[in-house]
């Protein structure tokens, strides 16, 4: 065919090739403008489509604020960012022709920080809250979370559940978490004391040290935090149907469409089972989060 | 009557009314910049006034499957917000800058060719102040052209307080316990480095020198986290944070006020030293009965400095974890912060620690002007 009419082969492979450059540019390369002259006339042709019908801050850039300081969800190995809202995020930002640009933020001021614009996106394991919309958009749930009861099997084996738990016991949470707040409602009234940590590690840290005698912490990463201390265990799962998503600004509607629609996609071919199982190999995958 | 006559001669000669008008007039000025704020956000925080729309449409949250309704303390914040950028502003703000930049000119330009001393003391306040409103309005219509609404519903919204008295008396209360203690076992740590770290022997010296050194050359909340894992983990001691804490705010202390007992110490002429020594005094005896109370006296100050500080340091505490009767000033309004995500809070939390320091600064000023005419009594 491109032999026998070569002109209109020439066309298409400019076409094609034009479209890759596109998508090259929108990958990191700082000027996409060097081909406007070569994707003029293929862009008005057909692939109007193919227009990101959102904005980012930085064009072919999605900003991503996150503390970076929670395993497995997001963290800093090796000066590289990984976890599995890492992967996730990264995995939406390519389906959406954008590089992921990580910003390391407090998680205290990070959905005002979103809101404000500072970045696009937070990946930060938050809960979907009311509050929380009232001043963010929130994805779909990406993630079932449950709360984890850890506690130190070397100092208190007798201990396997959180109705265990004798008055003046201490507990640790950290500040401003579901963990917290589900301790303060449960586990106060019944006189147990609640110890809150600036971190999560920290609290952990202390429940090694005997300072506590368990911990309320998100189970993902109290199972990531109990496994590399020795003595620690995670012995209850506690459901308080929360459910993670990524924040964005309200101002950015169709970024959080966008973003759907990829986490949809993601879900639906299986590649979210995959990252799943790579960071959660003892957690069985959600149905709702089952490949189709 | 007889106090009248006692009064000195007037020197300063008469006033003329350009140089009162001239000091009036900064007076005003500043007023109108300063006050005017004040003034106009009495008004509208007071007054049931209307909310703009713009301000309304952008703190209105909608949840979905509800009605859309202005975020809590959303009224609050516009009223701040509104009145920030009311023509009423605006005219007062404008018109005491105005008065200002012509106190400023007058003043200036007058007063060389004045020929009174208290028409120049005038002419030259009046300008000044008028150079304090037109700063001040020049910094505040800087502030105000910004996103204030983002601002102010971050900084000032008032309404995230609600509740939190109680949390705030507690921390106050905690603040003091930790700096109190610390304090006070950080003079008993330094005045013994201090001795040591004066003795003429090196072996007795270098200890003294490294632990100064240490405490002094390392960050504090790497010192409270490190001490607590140590004293738990390696000393087995069942310690809780706080106790930790008051550890370590003593050891920390007493590295800082080592320095300055040696510093008093050494401020002490060597002569009194020699006349102890000559009267047949030990060492030690010259030491606690000459030298030390001397020293004692000028390191006061020095030292109500250090505690002033130390209020202050002892929010470093939230490095470890607190239960809910442990809690500080500092660390209070951090979980106070995480639960309301608003930083408000701060503003309250910096008032509180105003509170709490203030008179104590006060003391410290106090303390000093009674210690330096005391010197002086003494000299003279």
């Amino acid at each position: 065919m491109s032999v026998t009419s070569g002109r209109k082969g020439a066309f298409r492979l400019l076409v094609l090739l034009s479209a890759l450059l596109l998508l090259v540019a929108a990958c990191g390369a700082e000027e996409p403008d060097d081909s406007a002259g070569g994707t003029g006339p293929a862009t008005a042709t057909e692939p109007a489509d193919e227009e990101p019908q959102f904005s980012t801050i930085e064009e072919g850039v999605l900003q991503v604020g996150s503390c970076l300081d929670y395993k497995p969800f997001e963290f800093v190995k090796n000066g590289e960012e990984m976890g599995f809202d890492v992967e996730l995020a990264e995995e939406i930002a390519t389906r959406l022709g954008l590089e992921v640009q990580w910003v390391t933020a407090n998680f205290d001021t990070i959905f005002t920080a979103v809101a404000a614009r500072e970045f696009d996106m937070v990946a930060a394991a938050s809960t979907i809250t009311e509050e929380r919309l009232a001043e963010v958009d929130f994805s779909e749930p990406y993630f079932n979370a449950r709360q984890g009861f850890s506690v130190n099997t070397n100092e208190t084996p007798d201990i396997t559940s959180v109705d265990d738990l004798q008055e003046g016991d201490v507990v640790g949470v950290q500040k401003g978490t579901t963990g917290k707040a589900w301790a303060e409602e449960n586990l106060a009234p019944k006189g147990i004391e609640i110890k809150t940590f600036d971190a999560a590690p920290d609290a952990f840290s202390d429940l090694e040290a005997g300072g506590v005698v368990g911990v309320v912490n998100d189970e993902g990463s109290s199972i990531a935090e109990v496994e590399t201390r020795s003595g620690l265990e995670v012995v209850e799962a506690i459901d308080t149907d929360e459910h993670y998503g990524f924040a964005f600004s309200k101002d950015n509607p169709e970024l959080t469409a966008a973003a759907n629609e990829a986490l949809a996609e993601i879900i639906a071919d299986g590649t979210y089972e995959q990252i799943f199982k790579k960071w959660f190999p003892d957690l069985p995958v959600p149905e709702e989060y089952a490949a189709s | 009557m007889s106090n009248e006559t006692i009064k000195p001669p007037d020197t300063r000669g008469p006033t003329g009314p350009i140089p009162v008008a001239t000091f009036a007039a900064g007076i005003i000025s500043l007023l109108l910049a300063v006050g005017g704020v004040f003034a106009v956000q009495y008004l509208y925080a007071a007054g049931n006034r209307a909310l703009s729309p713009d301000c309304r449409e952008r703190l209105t949250i909608q949840v979905p499957g509800e009605d859309p309704k202005l975020q809590e303390g959303g009224a609050g914040v516009c009223h701040i917000v509104d009145a920030m950028h009311s023509d009423l502003q605006t005219a007062l703000l404008w018109t005491g800058v105005g008065i200002g930049i012509a106190a400023a000119v007058t003043g200036f330009g007058m007063y060389k060719r004045l020929t009174t001393k208290r028409m120049r003391s005038h002419s030259i306040a009046g300008a000044v102040l008028g150079m304090q409103a037109v700063l001040f309005g020049a910094v505040f219509a800087w502030f105000r052209s910004g996103d204030t609404l983002i601002f102010a519903r971050n900084f000032l919204k008032f309404s995230v307080l609600e509740g939190s008295m109680d949390g705030f008396i507690r921390g106050a209360k905690n603040t003091l316990i930790l700096a109190f203690a610390g304090e006070i076992g950080g003079i008993i740590i330094g005045l013994l480095l201090a001795l040591l770290a004066l003795s003429a022997r090196r072996v007795v010296r270098a200890p003294a020198r490294g632990y100064v050194n240490f405490f002094r050359g390392t960050p504090l909340i790497w010192q409270l986290s490190f001490f607590y894992f140590m004293l738990r983990l390696g000393f087995g001691l069942d310690v809780s944070s706080f106790q930790a804490a008051i550890l370590v705010f003593c050891l920390n202390t007493g590295a800082y006020a080592a320095e300055v007992f040696r510093a008093g110490i050494q401020s002490v002429e060597r002569g009194q030293t020699e006349a102890a020594r000559s009267l047949g005094m030990s060492y030690l005896q010259s030491m606690g009965y000459v030298i030390v109370p001397q020293a004692v006296r000028r390191v006061i100050p020095p030292l109500m400095n250090e505690f002033v500080i130390l209020i202050k340091d002892t929010s470093l505490i939230v490095v470890l974890g607190l239960t809910a009767d442990e809690l500080d000033i500092f660390s209070f309004s951090r979980q106070w912060f995480s639960d309301s995500r608003n930083a408000t809070v701060f503003l309250a939390t910096a008032a509180a620690y105003l509170v709490v320091t203030l008179p104590l600064i006060r003391l410290v000023n106090y303390v000093e002007k009674r210690m330096r005419s005391g010197l002086v009594g003494v000299s003279g």
